[in-house]
């Protein structure tokens, strides 16, 4: 295996494995996000 | 010198009180996000064309799949914000992986904030070349095009699109360079109402889209797999005489997403307008961060996906690639003058957001410069101030001349300036994805937030959502530099050329500011404070504030002196140290609140004390807009008056305006005083800030004179008072302009505005008078308020 193929597949596993944990992220600040928008304390900041 | 200044040590050495908290006018998260999609939603206008031109028809996929990819970079930010309040690259950056990265990561920044510049300037040129050429199209296929300019053109006659974008572009470049280099104020108001506008726009746009898709019908693009995208000459750069792009699957899925990663350009300013957010910070951010992550998935990515799906392939990559939003427009459902009226408000809109971005790279790139240039890692010499308008022209001048000269070399070619952005944005995010996850171990103080999932084994923290965020990006980024071979070269020429003279200027500098600060040690004794209180200045209430900020220009302060007993009244000369918007990542050491150029102007002003013989005391403070600083620290110091030079972009009327607008953004309870703006010729014009006794014209005191003598006559009202009718005439004021008579009264007022010329539609500040020079200015110039003699009130 060249090294072009070597770092291909590492960057390739990084991207995957990153986008996996950057859906988790999202559904978890997503999550998050629905209840900082429903609490409307502090509104008057507006 | 120590005769003309308060030092209570009784040394030789002129005492200057800093002041540590920065003095800030704090924004909503509306306005903050209003401020962010100025910079951020522009790029809905550019980036799909650029990536479907790279990777072919599933562009929008990747478009989505960034902006989506864009919500979990602003946890990143959000964090960052949790544990510095100027959480922006360089400090980030600095903290985790020490200077000279830091130094890496700003000339990527800054290479990110020059080519914002003409990429926008460019695209804007290209929407408004685009209009003009289908007008005509149009105009010449209704046979409305004379024949003898049909001849002359050899058909119909069209405006070379590059070209116009060029041209377009330099005009505007050089319109926010005289404007920046006169001093322009950056507005949240004004980035509120461009998104306002643009706001508009999108809710037609996606509501025509949405009918017209309805209606006609319309294909997904295909799915970005590896069959479905087709690389073009230029868009695998070093690999373009390789296989390996071809021969991976996943590989072709980043390369797609490097190509469409500068989507979300512009997520940087989260951290910079973090500072200015309104009580409760962090939760205002995510506010902030919802509301622009939401935004520009439905603009930038919607659109991208409405555009691929509505407008015909042959058209949309031969007409309609650089401007896709105007092709947009053009093939909704409707008569084709509608579409045309449409077409030329999305080009307005255009206009306005791309031009804002124009000011907001040139801004953003003299904030940064600015604050390098006060860390010690920029000549001193950039930032001498204009002699007229007190701007660091030399810094706004080295960016603009970058940016001319990218607009020139690139000839109007989007993709070209769109790649290279490319390399700007993804690299400065890379910094700091990559440094906030080495902080997550190297750093202990206060965080308020943490990037979600966490993983705790074994006593030790995995930050799993941090890591793949940061490995997201490093990939894409060490994919970007084999396929844009343009971007590579040029992004790592300018960031080794700006790293070089970075690490240059600080050696030099090193030595230098040892130096520097020997005399300065030896001039100046410098007293750290917290915040601006009258006991730390060492000053008795109702003294007079005169602020400085150009050391040609210390006019005011000799005028103020000549006519102060400082045995009576003490004189407190304040500069603000301005941290502009695009600087706020950035923090300010005492060094940087005092710099050498601080040091002279404060040496002139002490001269000027010295030859009139008088005391002043010295106050530095730091301050995101300096009326905001003038304003809080005559508040905190209990001034009675605040005397000022006349600005060099302001009348004395818009002057006493922002002072007072400043006034009435404090909290109460809060003190009034007097404004007197003294002029180069000597006239002083002299305004009362915040709640006052109006002059009164003399018929209405006849009138109120009348009306007390009628009612002394009634039974029982024997002992009423001239202030009672008035507040009993107010009161009712009140109570029907609240309610009931609201729109007659405003009629009214508008009739004696008419009747008596035109109504002043500033009335925060009222003048008073206007004291003239020469002999009558004996009698009336009586020197600052609160002096013996004073006629200011």
């Amino acid at each position: 295996m060249s090294f072009s193929v070597l770092l291909i597949k590492i960057l390739e596993y990084m991207f995957v494995a990153g986008w996996a944990g950057s859906v988790i992220v999202l559904l978890l600040t997503g999550y998050e996000d629905v209840g900082t928008l429903l609490d409307k304390e502090d509104e008057a900041s507006k | 010198m120590s005769s003309t200044t308060n030092s209570p040590t009784g040394s030789n050495r002129v005492r200057i009180v800093v002041a540590t908290s920065v003095m800030l006018t704090f924004i909503s998260y509306w306005r903050a996000a209003a401020i962010i999609l100025n910079d951020l939603g522009s790029s809905a206008f550019y980036a799909c064309g650029i990536a479907e031109q790279a990777i072919g028809k599933s562009a929008p996929w990747f478009v989505l799949g960034v902006m989506l990819f864009a919500f979990a970079v602003r946890a990143v930010y959000v964090e960052s914000c949790s544990m510095f309040v100027r959480g922006g690259v360089y400090r980030v950056v600095k903290e985790a992986l020490g200077g000279t990265l830091a130094k890496i990561s700003v000339s990527a920044l800054m290479f990110d904030y020059i080519l914002t510049g003409p990429v926008s300037a460019v695209s804007a040129g290209q929407y408004i070349a685009g209009l003009i050429n289908d007008t005509i199209a149009i105009a010449d296929a209704h046979g409305w095009v004379p024949v003898a300019i049909h001849r002359l053109f050899h058909g119909t006659p069209q405006v070379g699109v590059n070209t116009t974008a060029v041209l377009f572009a330099l005009a505007v470049t050089l319109y926010y360079w005289r404007a920046n280099i006169r001093g322009i104020e950056e507005s949240s108001e004004k980035a509120l109402w461009i998104m306002q506008i643009t706001t508009v726009m999108v809710v037609l746009l996606l509501g025509w889209s949405f009918f017209t898709l309805a209606k006609v019908g319309g294909h997904l693009p295909p799915f970005p797999t590896l069959a479905n995208i087709h690389y073009s000459s230029e868009s695998l750069g070093f690999w373009k005489h390789s296989k390996l792009p071809h021969m991976f699957g996943v590989l072709g899925l980043i390369i797609g997403f490097g190509h469409s990663v500068l989507a979300m350009s512009g997520e940087e300013s989260l951290a910079q307008v973090y500072r200015e957010l309104a009580h409760p910070k962090l939760k205002n951010l995510k506010r902030t961060a919802i509301v622009i992550g939401v935004y520009s998935f439905l603009f930038t990515g919607l659109v991208s996906l409405l555009a691929v799906m509505l407008i015909p392939d042959d058209v949309r990559t031969r007409v309609y690639s650089d401007n896709l939003i105007a092709g947009l427009a053009m093939h909704m459902v409707g008569p084709e003058v509608l579409r045309l009226a449409f077409r030329a408000f999305v080009v307005v809109v255009g206009f306005l957001i791309l031009s804002g971005a124009v000011n907001t790279a040139i801004v953003g790139s003299n904030g940064v410069l600015n604050r390098v240039s006060e860390d010690g890692v920029l000549a001193d010499w950039f930032r001498r101030p204009h002699k007229k308008f007190g701007t660091t022209y030399r810094i706004v001048n080295l960016i603009v001349v970058l940016q001319l000269f990218t607009i020139i070399v690139s000839w109007g070619n989007i993709y070209t300036l769109g790649e290279a952005y490319a390399f700007g944005v993804v690299w400065s995010f890379v910094f700091k994805a990559v440094s906030m996850l080495v902080l997550r171990y190297r750093y202990k103080g206060e965080r308020n937030w943490k990037v979600p999932p966490n993983l705790h084994l074994f006593g030790v923290e995995i930050p799993i959502g941090l890591a793949s965020i940061a490995m997201v990006l490093l990939s894409t980024a060490i994919v970007n530099l084999f396929t844009k071979s343009v971007a590579t070269v040029s992004g790592i020429i300018f960031s080794v050329v700006f790293f070089t003279i970075f690490s240059v200027s600080e050696k030099v500098n090193q030595r230098k500011h040892a130096h520097n600060l020997a005399n300065m040690t030896e001039q100046f004794q410098l007293q750290l404070a917290e915040s601006v209180e009258r006991e730390s200045v060492g000053i008795r209430a109702g003294n007079v504030l005169v602020p400085v900020r150009d050391y040609n220009t210390l006019t005011h302060l000799r005028w103020v002196l000549e006519h102060t007993d400082t045995h009576e009244q003490d004189v407190v000369v304040m500069t603000a140290r301005i941290s502009q918007f695009g600087a706020a990542a950035y923090s300010l050491s005492t060094e940087q609140m005092f710099s050498d150029y601080e040091q002279t102007l404060f040496t002139r002003a002490v001269s000027v004390a010295e030859s009139v013989g008088k005391k002043i005391s010295l106050l530095v403070v730091p301050a995101r807009d300096s009326w905001s600083a003038i304003a809080q620290t005559a508040h905190n110091l209990e001034s009675s008056g605040v005397v000022t030079g006349l600005s060099s972009k302001m009348t004395t009327a818009e002057q006493a305006f922002a002072l007072g607008s400043a006034w009435e953004a404090i909290p109460e309870p809060k003190r009034q005083f007097v404004l007197q703006i003294v002029q180069t010729d000597g006239i002083v014009d002299t305004f009362r800030i915040g709640p006052h006794t109006p002059t009164m014209k003399n018929e209405d005191v006849v009138l109120l004179h009348r009306l007390w003598l009628n009612l002394t006559r009634e039974p029982g009202l024997e002992n009423v008072h001239h202030h009672d009718i008035l507040t009993e005439a107010l009161t009712r004021f009140a109570r029907d302009y609240g309610a009931r008579d609201r729109e007659e009264i405003v009629k009214e007022l508008k009739r004696h505005g008419a009747d008596g010329g035109p109504t002043p539609v500033r009335r925060i500040a009222d003048q008073i008078d206007t004291v003239q020079p020469g002999p009558a200015r004996a009698e009336r110039d009586d020197g600052p308020p609160g002096s013996k003699g004073s006629g200011a009130d």
